[in-house]
């Protein structure tokens, strides 16, 4: 049982107040233009998961309280919790480097010129 | 309009002898929950242009005094509590200020039940049903946390503080169960006094 | 046989004997069915002793007689059974129970009787149960299993006996944080807890025993210059009178798991019949998040496994002396100490201080030396260094020693040389101390092997944990307490942020102790197999030789002869056992201990009732129960339930002999030609307003929303985004940017989450608010072919004309004095209304149309003939025609599946090849041949009903009633091809051989043109 924090009404709460949505940052391919995706892209969107072994990035809901969702950065085998960010929010840069390479390659992949500004 | 009679989900339940606190249902208060965006400066003035106090916005708080009450329930909803016979009135007047605005009021006073609880050990009482340390700071008169107690959705109310008074809001379905809860955690003799001053412990 | 009394008189002790027990307080008890008398304070095990009863119980495997061996939770052989009928508690320790006026205890697993035990059988038979007895005997042939092995191993297994009733007594749990929690109140324990008190921190402090103090009363030293005891009563006090601290005696800490939760077992009321009948509950099960943790749960001495070690007799030596101490009780008359360490020896001169006569102290080591040798000395003990036991004399068949050999050790391992016989009729065994670092390893503490004490202490934990005291190898009363202050403090300062001064730790000196020798058993002389065990689990009865024989079969690891042994498996899991088990499979393997590694430490330290595990949650409260506004109505009509999700609707209302089926009928026809009431207020409903409301609705549901005029409502699908149906309902249009959403009843707090979390993380541009309004609303529904006559009898101003108020239409109005929204939908075909009122007038309003309807013979009907009515109609129920893999284009509802919406949820998922194939499953109706076999719910087809299985499946029935309308039995199914396989016959095996034959037909069995609910 973790102890959890909700970044949006502060309040600190047991994992069951709370709703684990799985990983996070998984862009929806129809949002941005649905036409032409491909069978390869949708069916990595609904299944394929980076599940790693360490740190990584969940959405979770305030479950029991405020209702909103949000990021946090959990270690999947201590079950140390690093930070928590906003729901429409990319990980900090400090979050970023202790996560897998899976996700500092995802976010490389992903970079637009913007986000490159914010990195230093 | 001639409104029937009312039935409050637990009209006919009288709290049990023996209680080590002072249990009984609201039925004279009514609820609106509004949403609205608190940075939306438009939503929060017609807000309070109807209800005559701004809503709160830091988390957990509430806001009013006397017949309305406004507690905070996410950054961009609240409940509103008032007479139950004001209530027709004050949505009226809420949805004319609002109107055009970007925002949704609903009456839900029958949506939930209000059980009020009051006495020295309510804080230690809820506790039995729900994680959260009522003994710690940060539940002052005023607050309000939502939180699962009993194995339900349920959200309190600090109202006042000693003698410490509380409600306990719990949707109409589930009021029975809450009322159970208490009835079964709260008999005298099963009081925990959390972090008081005791006497001491036999040793070897 | 009479027993003698192993009471210690008080006298001439200096009042250094029996210090918890009230000799001015008789107590009576009953153990086995006959009265005793015991003293207030008393344990049953103390008692016991007092009342010279040396066995209580019979072991697991051989039904070996047994006695006390350990103190407190550590005792792993007395385990009995408490109270009697619906209060009977299997499985208490002996040494933990609290004597009280009244109790009734028994000994376990010993028939017919604790003294004499047919199963001793076993004992002589033993070589008949070696290590991995049942693996190697219960194997085959397979059919022994059901009819031979499976008897035998059932009456043989398990401890104890169950209660016969539910428990009359009540239970509870506790949540709560703190800063620090200490576990442990012993000298260690409570230094922490007033170091961490100091820094203003919320500090609770649990010790599973009666008594604070742990084992501060025999293990000498001093605090400040004084007796420790004195030192422990004060501080003890102190806290407790803080306010800052929460002081429990009797509670266990159980079990220690992530971010520092940790679980706390309260006896309340166990041990007091007077608190339990005052409303206290029996036990209470605390959850408590700690900021920091403080383990000072101290150590458990070990045995040393010799010849026999398990009479009742043999005691761990300082169980021998608390009871002295604490209860003025011993094993018996002459004792003997049998040691690899010097504090043992406190054992032997607290004995001989009590005019107990001490026959020999027999230590391992060659050449002991240091204060507490010479203290024994010049009481005048005889110590025979370098020799250990080798043998043990009883005599009853074993319940009785008479006398010890014992012979010269040398450290290769050996017992040989010149043996000899001491008198004795208890021994006293000390083989070293186990930090009990279980509670540092229940949530993934490491451990380090620690060649001086040799056994495993904690190492740093990734968690705010850390162990203290004994619990880390700590002994000497000095290095304790400077380590307890530090680490009190610490952890204060961590949780509060407080500055304050570092209290200071008060001077604190113990004997020096020299170092112990490892010996892990000391084999008996000549072939110790023969009739000789060296038990190691007494609990599980694993010895030596099993270890031995076990690791001689091949198992290597650790893990694997744990299970194959069952050694530290049982309910003691291995407290006194675990390390003496790696040291003799250390010693079989040639491996050092650490390179064996240990076994995992699970939750819970000690066993703990099922009753605080259930807590408040019996009886009413067992199961959540949501009540609509009718339930008490429903309950007076006499209802039948049906649980849906938490809810419970009424099923069917049978009147006077009817039974249910009759019932169902009739309601089914009552709407069918007249009309019928129904409790819909479960339905979810949601209120969803915003400029981008009509936008949110087209992207959730199949078919589009946006173009819905106000005062029309439309028939919606939602699909997950794996293209899968997942819920169904009719949303109307309230006003501009205005819906109402309706759910199904299982689906109503999903569904308005589903919208909230698309609004939330993926469409955050939308400017749209979701509120849930289910509750508010209760909602009726008016079914049949009056409906409409019913209506307009009540006064209000809705228009229920058929072309004011047409099929699919809503208006909101007044109604028999009531607020109401009126929507026009049906879910059986006929005309039908469902009416919503606020639920405070739910009960009210209902009455009237009951009254209203009278004239046209209205009834209630329930949530079967609700189902019965929509499949005669061809209408899928979620749940039903859907099970999580089923399109909507599976269920032939195309025409709500919108080509032309660019996106929805789902869409792009219907085109993947697995959901576009040929064979999916298609929605049929099926007609039995025998009209009157109503297929059974879920029964598969098959292309070909063969002998050999499987049989190749081809589709499964999803809904099956009988049809009173029809007289005769409908269902629907999901049927590969189904649709192009219309008028073909296939087949059902169903149970028993059967088979049943059905004609795929138009799953719409009735009123095909839909005209009857368009009138």
């Amino acid at each position: 049982m973790l102890v959890i924090t909700c970044p949006v009404c502060g309040v600190e709460g047991e994992e069951a107040d709370f709703h684990c949505g799985g990983e996070g940052h998984i862009a929806r391919p129809a949002t941005e233009n649905p036409d032409g995706i491909s069978d390869d892209a949708q069916r990595d969107y609904m299944f394929m998961r980076k599940n790693p072994k360490g740190v990584h990035f969940e959405r979770w809901r305030c479950d029991r309280g405020c209702g909103k969702w949000f990021h946090a950065c959990r270690d999947t085998v201590s079950m140390q919790i690093f930070g928590y960010y906003g729901i429409t929010q990319r990980p900090p840069a400090a979050l970023l480097k202790k996560a897998d390479p899976l996700w500092q390659a995802h976010f490389e992949a992903a970079k637009k010129p913007s986000a490159k500004k914010a990195k230093s | 309009m001639s409104e029937a009679l009312i039935i409050t989900p637990l009209y006919d339940r009288e709290a049990p002898g023996g209680l080590a606190i002072i249990m009984t249902e609201v039925v004279d208060l009514g609820m609106i929950d509004l949403r609205g965006l608190p940075k939306d400066k438009k939503f929060m003035d017609a807000a309070k242009a109807a209800l005559g106090i701004a809503l709160p916005t830091a988390p957990r708080t509430s806001a009013g005094m006397g017949d309305i009450v406004c507690l905070w329930m996410s950054p961009d909803q609240w409940l509103i509590t008032c007479p139950r016979k004001a209530v027709g009135g004050l949505l009226a007047k809420l949805n004319a200020s609002l109107e055009g605005i970007f925002s949704l009021a609903v009456d839900m006073s029958d949506a939930r039940t209000i059980i009020r609880l009051e006495g020295d050990r309510v804080r230690e009482t809820l506790m039995k049903g729900s994680s959260i340390d009522f003994t710690q700071s940060g539940y002052e008169a005023g607050t309000v946390r939502r939180m699962l107690f009993g194995e339900i959705a349920a959200m309190v109310h600090v109202v006042s503080e000693k003698p410490d008074v509380f409600h306990l809001m719990v949707f109409r379905s589930y009021a029975h169960h809450a009322w159970d809860w208490i009835e079964a955690t709260a008999m005298k003799g099963s009081e925990v006094e959390f972090l008081s001053s005791a006497e001491a412990p036999p040793v070897v | 046989m009479s027993n003698k009394p192993y009471r210690v008189p008080t006298a001439g002790t200096g009042g250094t004997v029996g210090r918890v027990i009230d000799r001015s307080q008789m107590i009576d008890f009953q153990w086995n069915g006959r009265k005793y008398a015991g003293y207030e304070g008393d344990t049953l095990a103390s008692a016991l002793f007092a009342n010279g009863i040396r066995v209580v119980g019979r072991s697991f495997k051989y039904h070996r007689p047994r006695g006390v061996l350990g103190f407190g939770s550590n005792e792993p052989n007395a385990l009995v059974g408490v109270g009697s009928g619906n209060r009977q508690e299997p499985n208490l320790r002996a040494t933990q129970v609290e004597l009280h006026a009244g109790l009734t205890a028994s000994a376990q697993n010993a028939w017919p009787s604790v003294e004499f035990d047919v199963g001793q059988v076993n004992s002589l038979a033993s070589r008949l149960f070696p290590s991995g007895f049942y693996y190697k005997t219960f194997m085959w042939p397979q059919s022994f299993w059901k009819s031979v092995y499976e008897p035998i191993i059932r009456r043989a297994a398990g401890l104890g006996v169950a209660p016969e009733g539910p428990d009359p007594d009540t239970y509870e749990q506790f949540n709560c944080h703190c800063d620090v929690l200490v576990v442990g109140g012993g000298a260690a324990g409570l230094a922490a807890a007033e170091a961490a008190s100091a820094n203003g921190a919320r500090v609770i402090i649990a010790d599973e025993n009666p008594q604070f103090g742990g084992i501060s009363d025999i293990a000498g030293g001093t605090i400040g210059g004084e007796a420790q005891s004195k030192w422990i009563a004060a501080t003890a006090a102190s806290l407790a009178k803080s306010g800052n601290v929460h002081v429990m005696n009797r509670t266990t800490v159980v079990g220690h798991y992530h971010h520092n939760y940790v679980m706390m077992f309260e006896r309340v009321a166990e041990h007091d019949p007077n608190l339990l009948s005052s409303g206290a509950p029996r036990h209470r099960l605390w959850k408590v998040r700690a900021k920091q943790v403080i383990i000072a749960s101290g150590a458990i001495e070990r045995p040393i496994p010799f010849a026999n070690n398990d009479r009742p007799g043999v005691m761990l030596s300082t169980s021998v002396r608390a009871h002295l101490a604490r209860y003025g009780v011993t094993p018996g008359y002459r004792g003997v100490v049998f040691t690899n360490n010097d504090d043992a020896y406190r054992t032997a001169t607290d004995l001989l201080a009590a005019g107990v006569p001490v026959g020999r102290i027999i230590d391992v080591r060659a050449e002991p030396s240091g204060p507490l040798i010479e203290a024994a000395k010049s009481a005048g003990i005889e110590i025979s260094a370098g020799s250990a036991i080798c043998g043990l004399n009883a005599k009853s068949g074993g319940k009785h020693i008479t006398s010890v050999k014992m012979a010269p050790y040398s450290t290769s391992g050996r017992v040989s040389g010149a043996e000899e016989e001491i008198a004795c009729d208890f021994v006293a065994v000390s083989g070293g101390w186990n930090p009990v670092v279980h509670l540092h390893c229940h949530n993934g503490g490491k451990l380090d092997f620690d060649q001086k004490l040799q056994s495993f202490v904690p190492k740093p934990h990734a968690d705010p944990v850390v162990t203290i005291g004994a619990a880390n190898g700590t002994f000497g009363l000095g290095d304790l307490m400077t380590e307890a202050y530090a680490a009190g403090d610490k952890a204060g300062k961590a949780a509060t942020g407080s500055k304050a001064a570092k209290a200071a730790a008060p001077k604190a000196a113990s004997e020096t102790e020299g170092n112990l020798e490892a010996i892990w058993f000391a084999p008996a002389t000549g072939k110790y197999n023969e009739g000789n065990k060296h038990f190691i689990d007494y609990q599980n009865d694993v010895t030596a030789a099993d270890l031995e024989l076990a690791q001689r079969e091949g198992y290597e690891s650790v893990e694997h002869t744990k299970r194959y042994t069952t050694l530290g498996m049982a309910t003691d899991q291995g407290k006194t056992s675990n390390i003496i088990g790696l040291g003799v499979l250390s010693g079989s393997t040639g491996k050092p201990i650490p390179e064996i590694g240990t076994t995992t430490f699970r939750p819970p330290y000690t066993p703990f009732s099922f009753g605080s595990i259930a807590g408040t949650q019996v009886g009413k409260l067992f199961h959540v129960v949501r009540r609509t506004a009718l339930f008490d109505w429903h309950a007076e009509a006499g209802a039948t339930w049906e649980p849906i999700g938490d809810w419970r609707r009424a099923y069917c209302y049978p009147k006077g002999e009817e039974d249910k089926h009759a019932a169902i009928n009739r309601e089914i026809l009552t709407v069918r030609n007249k009309v019928g009431l129904l409790d819909a207020s479960t339905l979810g409903k949601i209120e969803i307003k915003g400029p981008d409301a009509g936008a949110l609705l087209d992207r959730v549901y199949t078919n589009k929303f946006s173009t819905l005029k106000p005062g029309r409502g439309r028939y919606g699908l939602m699909m997950n985004e794996m293209g899968f149906l997942f819920d169904d309902g009719v949303t109307v249009c309230l006003g501009e940017n205005h819906y109402l959403m309706h759910t199904t009843s299982g689906g109503a707090e999903r569904i308005v989450e589903w919208l909230e979390e698309w609004l939330q993380t993926e469409w955050t541009d939308m400017k749209v608010f979701v509120t849930a309004v289910t509750e508010q609303w209760s909602q009726y529904g008016v079914a049949g072919p009056k409906a409409r006559a019913l209506l307009e009898k009540l006064e209000g101003d809705v228009d229920f004309g058929a072309d004011a108020l047409s099929f699919m239409g809503m208006t909101e109005g007044t109604l028999a004095g009531t607020r109401v929204r009126v929507f026009r939908i049906s879910f059986s075909g006929e005309l039908s209304y469902e009416i919503a009122v606020p639920s405070h007038n739910g009960r009210a309003f209902w009455e009237k149309l009951l009254e209203a309807g009278e004239e046209f013979g209205v009834e209630p009907y329930g949530t079967e003939a609700l189902h019965v009515l929509r499949a005669e109609k061809g209408f899928i129920a979620i749940g039903d025609e859907t099970d999580g893999t089923v399109t909507p284009l599976d269920l032939g509802l195309n025409w709500a599946v919108s080509k032309k919406k660019a996106d929805y949820l789902g869409k792009r998922a219907l085109d993947l090849p697995h959901l576009a194939a040929e064979n999916r499953k298609e929605l049929v109706g099926l007609l039995t041949e025998d009209p009157n076999e109503v297929l059974p719910d879920g029964a598969y087809a098959v292309s070909e009903v063969s002998e050999k299985l499987p049989m190749d499946m081809i589709g499964q029935v999803t809904s099956t009633y009988w049809s009173p309308t029809l007289n005769r039995s409908i269902a629907m199914a999901l049927v590969k091809q189904g649709r192009a396989k219309m008028g073909q016959k296939i087949t059902f095996p169903v149970a028993d051989g059967k088979v049943v034959r059905a004609e795929i037909v138009d799953p719409v069995f009735y009123d095909k043109e839909g005209e009857r609910q368009n009138v």
